[in-house]
This record gives C-alpha cells, structure tokens and sequence, in this order.
C-alpha cells in the first residue's frame, strides 16, 4: 500500500474515532480557580442547549388574594396550610394539580375524592400533605443549601406523579448467597433495579443507602500527614467517589466544581460550593428519613420499589443535571404559602391580616407582569366567598 | 580532550540544513550548527524568563518563592482568550512556551544535521518529533481548541501536577479514557520491552564467571524456551520505537480529545457499547 | 519519503526453522520440536514461533495460571448469573473482590473474599513460578541472570500491591480486585484515599523512571534503527568489536548532548531505568498508609507544596461550624 494510501486512511480512521466521541469543538469553559490550576467546567454547548430546553420553571399561577377567610375555615381537614386564605390555598391546589397530576387526570380528584375533598382514602391526598410539609420546610429550614431560590413541587415532579430521579433499594441479583459471583455492590453497569450505574462506570451502584440514607461517614482522608488512627478502607473510598460522581453528574458539573483536587479534604482549598453541597446531602439525608420513609406504608405496592421500599430522593432529583435547578431561577419566590413552615393560629385576626399583607407585598414586589394588586395594610378581616371561576375548578357545589 | 579515540575522521563538514560552513563546528563534545545557536538562544531566553517568572511572583497576593518545588510560571485566565496577556499575569508562561518550542524544534533539526553528517538514519529526530507533537498538543492545539491559552499547564514541578490531576478530574474519572488506556498500555509494554531487551543483552554479554561470551542464537533460544517467541536483534528495536512513539502519539491524543471532542464524564463514554442493538 | 527506513521487513525469506542452541546438559526435559513462522510477525521481527520448552517450573506455573484465571473468569460469568451474552456485554466492568474490610487477615467465606484470595495465591505461585523458570533458564544456556532481576522488579511491585502492604495494613480487602475497569476505581480511590498520589515522591520517582524508560527505548532504538544499514543491530558483536554502527551512534549522542553510552552500556541504562520504575514504585505503595497518610499534608509539612493565591471564599468546615458529627 503506498504512502498515499497509507496516510488516507490514517485520516479518515482518526476522523472517525474523532466523531465516535461524539462531540465537537467549540465548547464552552468556565475557571473557577486560580489560572493554571486546571478547575475548570467545560460544557458543550450543544447539549446543554438540551439539558435547558428539559429544565425550565413551571407555570406559576397568577398570586392570590391574601385577605379574606382562610381555609380551614372554610374546608375540613385542612392541617398543613392551615395559614392560607381561600385565594391562596386555590392557588396552591391549583399548581399542585399542573406540577404533579398525571397528564390523564390532572384535576382534583388524582388526589381527592371528588364526592368529600376532606376524604383522605386515596394515598395520594396523604403523601401530598407530607409533601407540602416538607416543602415548607425545605424552603423555611434549609436555606444553607437552597438559599432564597427554594422549592417547589415542580422541582421534583416535573408535572409528573413521581419524579423521573427517584431511587430505590437494590434487590441484588439473587446471588449473595450463591458461593460464587457476589458482586459485592459493584463491578457491573448494570443494576438489578434495571438501571445503568452511576455514570456507567463500575463503582458501587448505590451509595445512596450509607450516605443520603444512612450516616454513614463520608470523609475518608486523613487530616494528618502522619498516620493518626484513620482506619477508612480504599473500598470505603471507592463508595465515597460513587456518591461523587452521582453529584458531579446530577449537577452537569465535575469534581472541580467544589474541589481542587490535590487536597480532596481541605476546605482552604475548596470552593464554598463544597459547603452548600456538604448541606445538601444533609438535607437529602433529613428529608429522606423524615418524610419518605414515613410515608411507606401508605404507598400501594406498585409505587414501592421491588424491595417493598419507598422511592427516595437523591441530588438528582431535584438537580436533573443541572447546578442549581432550572439554573438558578426561583419559583417558590413566587410561592409564599410553600414557604411558611408553621400553620398560624386563629387567635389573631390582625396580625393575620397584617402578616398576610406582608407575605402578599412580598409576593407582589416579586411577582411577575400581570399579578394583582396586594392587599392593603389595615383592613379587617372578613369572609369573601370564592369566586364562582375558582369554584368552578374545585368542583365545589358553591 | 573532548574527542573520544576513533572520533577524529569522523568530524568532517557537511551535513547542514541551515547555513552551510557558518556554524558547522563543534564547542567541546557539542556539535553546534546553526540550530545549536538558536537552541541556545531559545534554551537560555526561557530559563532566564522562567527565573524572572519565579522573581516576579504572584503580584496580586504577594506570594513569591525560590522553592524549586513550589516555583510557578502559570498560563493566563482563561478570560484572556487567545491573545496576549500581560507579562505578570501569564505573558511570561506565554514568551516561555514559544522559546520551549524553539528550542525543541532546533534541538530536532540539530539532531538531523548531526545524522546527515554522520550518515545515519532520522528515526531519533523522528521519534523526538512524537515527543515533541504531544508537547504542542497540551500547550497550543488543545488550548486553541478550547479557545485559550489558559487551558495549558503551567511551568512548575509540583503545580504541573495539580494542573494533570484536576483536569482529570474534569472528566470525573480519567482512567476511563479508552485512548489513556492505549497510551498507558503502551507505556507499560514499552518498559517491561526494555527491562527485557535490557536484559537480554547483558545476560548474552556478561555470563557466569569464566563462561564464555554468548551470540544471538543464544538471545533467540532464551526467549523461544521461554514465550515460544523471540522478536530478533532488529525486531526488537523496531518494536521499541514504535512502541515508544505510539506511548506519546496516544497520550496526545487522549489529552486532545478530552474537552474539544468530549465534555462528559469518561465512564459514560463506555455507553455506546451497553447499548449496542445487539444485546439491549 | 524515497527512502527506506527499515521499519518494517520488505522480503521475508522462507528457510528451515532454527531449532535452538542445544541444552548442554539436557535435563529431564527437552526442548519441543514443533517451529512455525508467521508471516505478519515477519514483517517487524524473526517470523519464527517456537519451539516451545515447558520444563517442569514451567508446567507447574502454567496449572496455577490456569487456575487462577479460570477462578476470576467463572467468578465473573458467575456475576452475571452465566449468560453468556452479558458476560462479553459485561466484561470489562465485571471483577472478582477482595473480601471486605471487617475480615481484617482472617479466611473470609468463599463468596465475599474467599475466591479472590484464593486466585491470588495462585497467580502469585505461577509467578514465582515463572520466575524460577526464567532464572534457571538463563542458567542452562549458560547467560547472566539480568532478565530474572528484571523480572524480579516487576514482582516486587505485583507483591507490595498485593500481600506485603495488605499485610502490613492488616487487611487483605486493600489489595486489587481482578477486573479491568475495578482495578482502575481501585487506582483512583488509593489516590483519594492517601491525599493524592501525585504528592508521594515514590511515585513522581517511579513516573521518571517509567517516562524515563520510554524516552530511553524511543532513543536507544531509534539510534539503533539509524545505524542499521551498518549492523547495529548486532548488538553483542558490536559490544565486542567496536564497528562504525556503535562509533556512529555513540558520536551521534555526543554531539547531541556532550556524552555518550556505549553499545554495552546503553543497555545497563535501559535495564535500570526500567528495574527502577517498579522498584521506587513498590516503595511508594508500600509506604502508603503504613508510614504516611496523607501524602498532600505531608508535602505541605516538607515546604514542597506550592500555594495558590485564593480566587474564591474560604468557609470553614461546615462539621465544625454547626457542631454536626461530620
């Protein structure tokens, strides 16, 4: 073969491998330390055209009416957002139904029964009110990782029932007891769930059980130069980099993001991403053994996973790839009644009052184009009817 | 003085590329040549900038060391693109790296004027070239690529270091870069190639006390006896070379394709295969 | 590009296989008879294959081999519950572990550990095995010992990863697992685990010397190459009776870099160079975790770890700051 010849297809064989990688120049990089150091984030723009288009806010309703009664006076059973008026409530009834209703039945009745909406047999009506009290608290308690961006049932779902991101217990492949081919949690990129592993790679599948479950410690290095009683194992290691790399990849972000990585442990090296993300598995850990566990048994089997466990959250979850979900814009800004973590009591009519002015003048500064005028500040309290439009869409007779 | 016994005939004229008689002579063992003027000209440009680059420090913070191991030329922000920046904030990694690659590339073409005037082959300068590409690679075609200079590694001993491990980490688990494990491959069997080679020979030239010198038949018979394969005297030597410029051809590729042809994390790379038709 | 460069064989002559120098004394075994050539290999080195000798190190490191392959293999198809079509699908991310770290040295059961061990002691028998075969070898044909030193390097590295360190750390759950993508995770969290690798000076020793290997073969047979239309090649004559190829190629370094080896010489640096790779390389696994811990710190304690100036905040441990237990 000539030399032509040769370098021909020496070309085209580079070319084609080039293009197996599947990606292109330009891309797109952003330092995030010092020049040379090499913490860099590097994103094609291409696809993060993609992860965008799959990442936007939901539609966030028009703000509701703060004065006038408040639900529970109005509905029975009202526990969680027992501090709402009628206006808001709706409101939060309304959005619940476009964020988390399946899209063939995206009204009230996925959740209520439509003959009594205080009835509480469908699961759904019980793991909505756990929902909405830990949404409250997420966005009350945990402003160390969410700062004032905060949450939404959006943020989860999506518009969907269950949130895509959700995990569950391993099964195992049935061999753990067998004397030969345990795999001991990893050395596969495929899970017995059916899922691929994190980030196709062999590390253990699931650290989220020890880690965002459990408290099993995460820090491995030692914080001495000599030996000083740190008996972490490389295995522990190696679960501790899965639990890594499933961040990296739930943010779109790599290890450069919160780390330099000559010095993992340092926090004099690491960027204060590390901190908030050192809240957020807190968090994660918190919400999980709070709010989902709990609500176990009153999941019905097919929403359960194949170990009879609940779906629980990872980063993913709420992050889809994204460094901060849907890249930074608020929604619960605009949702003050998710933000209030206790209900407030009757006793006075007010500060109610004055506290519901206040929280809509917040909403009203905040909201966007089109929302109504905040109520004004010293007006007493009295019962206004639901409009017939928002009866109408509660399926309340009026 | 500098001339070993059977050098002398060998020190004729002849040979260059550049210059013709100007610079053909030799300074002690050195032969010189028009690109032994320019190596030493690039060479001693960019130590005497790499020392100025040490003296200078880091102006914003005021730290500043003659630490052999902590000295730290860095490249530019990334914020400066591909342009010029000012000497105290990368212009002096800049200036380094162009003499870097002047005096590699003289020091290459020195090295075929002293091939042509001794009538040998190009294959060193040729596998010096290799090494050479993989050098350009980091420090200009990938910067470009990624649309700054700032994207290279700096000139220091250990903070080079911490450059190679967090740009792995870019890609959340290097090892997994099929083109890393080729390089790597190579670079293992290129050694364990050479420990053998190395041995071999010295095993053939140097037997037991009073046995006598041994042949190549030998060589061959050892390594037949022993993997049912022996390259030869030749084979091995094109072995070694190719083996060792494949080494340094693939680790530039893998560092090239690393941001400009692939963003992800390297594990997920693997993906294509899981899913092949096949069995998915 | 007119001219030839020798790099690969153009005409590959056909003549009758070179049965080997005569063992002399043959032991109890002999040499196999059976040679073949092959074209492909031809055409950049001897074409001939064999023949082949097995001796008795040599049989008995091949059943072990065997044995510890087969163990790894099964174990792996095992994994995938013996579907064949995910055992390729698979492959390289399946491994065999080591047992977990709660064993400490003790025998773990079969199916966490116990497997793993036992294909390590296996391996390690065939290749100690196959190491006295390479030394007696050498005996018998009467050369020096250089190529079982060697090897012997190459062993020492292989045993600190696997038995001396794991012993000294009182757990076998800290040795490799079998696996091509596992024993890569296993590199990558060691390096997590002890403070980056990077800052051991064992290991940048070992990088020189491995670097250093392929920088030295890149030369020595580039030279080699260039001076081959005279016959260097023919490395021993040339050691003996100093020719115009071993003159031509010592001048050419010279006058490259002001010294020079010798056709005997060049081959004392490539064997060290190599040698040393994985002799300083066992060193700095060895010391890992057994005399230093974190390999970053203790760079930072000898002056040698550069600072950076801080582009962004500094915040405390969070662990520490809200009193949390980590």
């Amino acid at each position: 073969m000539n030399t032509r010849l040769k370098l021909l297809l020496a070309s085209i064989v580079s070319l084609g491998f080039l293009a197996g990688c599947g990606e292109r120049p330009p891309v797109e990089t952003v330092q995030v330390g010092y020049r040379g150091t090499g913490m860099e984030q590097v994103y094609n723009p291409r696809l993060l055209q993609q992860v965008a288009a799959k990442n936007q806010i939901g539609n966030i309703q028009p703000a509701a009416d703060t004065s006038g009664p408040l639900a529970k006076d109005i509905y029975q059973n009202v526990q969680v957002l027992s501090d709402l008026s009628i206006g808001e409530f709706t409101r939060v009834m309304l959005s619940m139904t476009e964020w988390v209703a399946p899209a063939d039945q995206k009204n009230c009745t996925y959740c209520h029964n439509g003959e009594n909406y205080a009835d509480e047999s469908k699961y759904q009506y019980k793991v909505a009110r756990s929902m909405l009290k830990m949404t409250r608290d997420i966005n009350s308690n945990y402003q160390a990782h969410v700062k004032d961006t905060g949450v939404t049932c959006h943020t989860c779902h999506r518009g969907q029932p269950v949130p895509s991101y959700v995990w569950f217990t391993d099964p195992g492949t049935g061999r753990e007891k067998a004397s030969i081919g345990a795999n001991a949690g990893q050395n596969t990129p495929v899970t017995a769930l059916g899922t691929t592993t994190i980030a196709h790679s062999s590390l253990p599948f699931d650290p989220y059980s020890p880690f965002l479950l459990g408290d099993q410690p995460i820090r491995v290095g030692t914080t001495t130069a000599l030996p000083s009683g740190n008996r972490s194992s490389i295995k522990q290691a190696e679960w501790t980099y899965s639990l890594m790399v499933h961040m990296s990849n739930s943010l779109g972000v790599n290890c450069t993001y919160c780390h330099n990585s000559r010095a993992w442990g340092e926090w004099s090296e690491s960027r204060p991403q590390r901190t908030v993300a050192w809240h957020g598995i807190r968090m994660a850990r918190q919400l999980n053994n709070e709010y989902l566990v709990p609500l176990t048994n009153t999941f019905p089997d097919h929403r359960l996973g194949p170990t009879g466990d609940v779906a629980k959250i990872n980063c993913q979850t709420c992050h889809q790839g994204v460094y901060k979900p849907y890249f930074g814009q608020s929604m619960a800004k605009d949702y003050p009644e998710l933000q209030r973590a206790k209900p407030m009591t009757e006793a006075a009519p007010a500060a109610e009052t004055a506290e519901a002015a206040e929280a809509a003048a917040d909403a009203g500064a905040a909201a966007p184009a089109a929302a109504p005028v905040a109520a004004p500040a010293a007006k007493s309290a009295k019962v206004v009817k639901p409009s017939r439009s928002t009866l109408a869409a509660l399926n309340v007779a009026g | 003085m500098a001339m070993l016994n059977f050098e002398k005939k060998y020190r004729i004229r002849g040979g260059t590329l550049v210059g013709g008689d100007l610079f053909d002579f030799w300074v002690g063992p050195f032969y010189v040549g028009f690109f032994g003027v320019t190596t030493a000209f690039f060479a001693l440009l960019g130590t005497a900038l790499l020392v100025y680059g040490a003296a200078l420090g880091d102006h914003t913070t005021g730290l500043q060391t003659w630490n052999l191991w902590q000295i730290n030329v860095a490249p530019p922000d990334l914020k400066y693109g591909l342009g010029l920046a000012p000497l105290a904030e990368g212009g002096i990694w800049q200036i380094v790296t162009i003499c870097a690659i002047g005096a590699f590339s003289s020091w290459a073409l020195r090295e075929v004027e002293i091939c042509r005037k001794l009538g040998m082959g190009y294959h060193v300068p040729v596998a010096f070239a290799s090494a050479i590409l993989a050098y350009v690679t980091l420090q200009v075609i990938r910067p470009v690529l990624l649309g700054a200079w700032g994207h290279a590694f700096p000139y220091g001993i250990y903070s080079h270091l911490d450059w190679v491990s967090n740009v792995a980490y870019q890609y959340l688990h290097f090892h997994y870069n099929p083109a890393h494990m080729v390089a790597v491959t190579f670079f293992f069997t290129t050694t364990l190639a050479l420990a053998l080679h190395g041995g071999l020979v010295l095993s053939a030239i140097n037997p037991k006390q009073g046995q006598v010198v041994k042949t190549a038949e030998h060589e061959n018979s050892f390594f037949r006896d022993n993997i049912g394969y022996s390259v030869g005297t030749l084979g091995i030597h094109r072995f070694g070379l190719l083996a060792a410029i494949n080494a340094g051809v693939w680790s530039a590729i893998c560092i090239v394709v690393s941001g400009p042809f692939w963003t992800r994390s390297w594990p997920d790379w693997w993906a294509w295969w899981l899913n092949l038709p096949m069995w998915n | 590009m007119a001219d030839y460069q020798n790099l690969f064989t153009r005409v590959q002559v056909e003549a009758p296989h070179y049965p080997g120098v005569p063992h002399d004394p043959q032991g109890l075994w002999k040499r196999g008879t059976h040679a073949s050539a092959s074209y492909w290999l031809g055409k950049i080195g001897d074409a001939q294959i064999g023949p082949f000798y097995l001796g008795a190190t040599g049989l008995a490191s091949l059943v072990f081999g065997l044995l510890a392959f087969e163990i790894i293999g099964l174990n792996m198809w095992a994994s995938v519950g013996w579907d064949p079509v995910q055992f390729v699908r698979q492959l390289f991310w399946l491994a065999l572990e080591p047992p977990a770290p709660e064993y400490g040295l003790r025998l773990p059961p079969l199916k966490d550990g116990g497997w793993y061990l036992m294909a390590g002691f296996f391996l390690t028998m065939s290749i100690m095995l196959w190491w006295v075969r390479t030394y007696r070898l050498a005996r018998k044909h009467q050369m020096g010992t250089h190529v079982a030193w060697a090897f012997a390097s190459a062993i020492w590295l292989f045993l600190v990863l696997g038995f001396f360190r794991p012993l000294l750390m009182g757990s076998w759950s800290e040795s490799v697992p079998f696996g091509i993508f596992a024993h890569l995770d296993w590199t990558a969290a060691f390096s997590l685990r002890y403070g980056n690798l990077l800052y051991n000076p064992f290991h940048a020793l070992s990088i020189v010397f491995l670097y250093g290997s392929v920088l030295l073969f890149a030369m020595h047979a580039g030279t080699i190459m260039a001076v081959s239309k005279y016959g260097g090649e023919r490395e021993i004559e040339q050691t003996l009776d100093r020719g115009t190829a071993s003159e031509r190629a010592a001048l050419f370094w010279r006058w490259t870099m002001g010294f020079n080896a010798t056709m005997e010489s060049i081959h004392r640096w490539a064997w060290w160079f190599a040698v040393l790779c994985t002799l300083t390389g066992g060193i700095g696994i060895l010391l890992t975790g057994t005399v230093v811990d974190n390999w970053y710190l203790w760079a930072v304690k000898h002056g040698v770890a550069p600072a950076y100036p801080a582009t962004f905040e500094v915040l405390p441990d969070p662990a520490i700051a809200t009193g949390a237990a980590q």
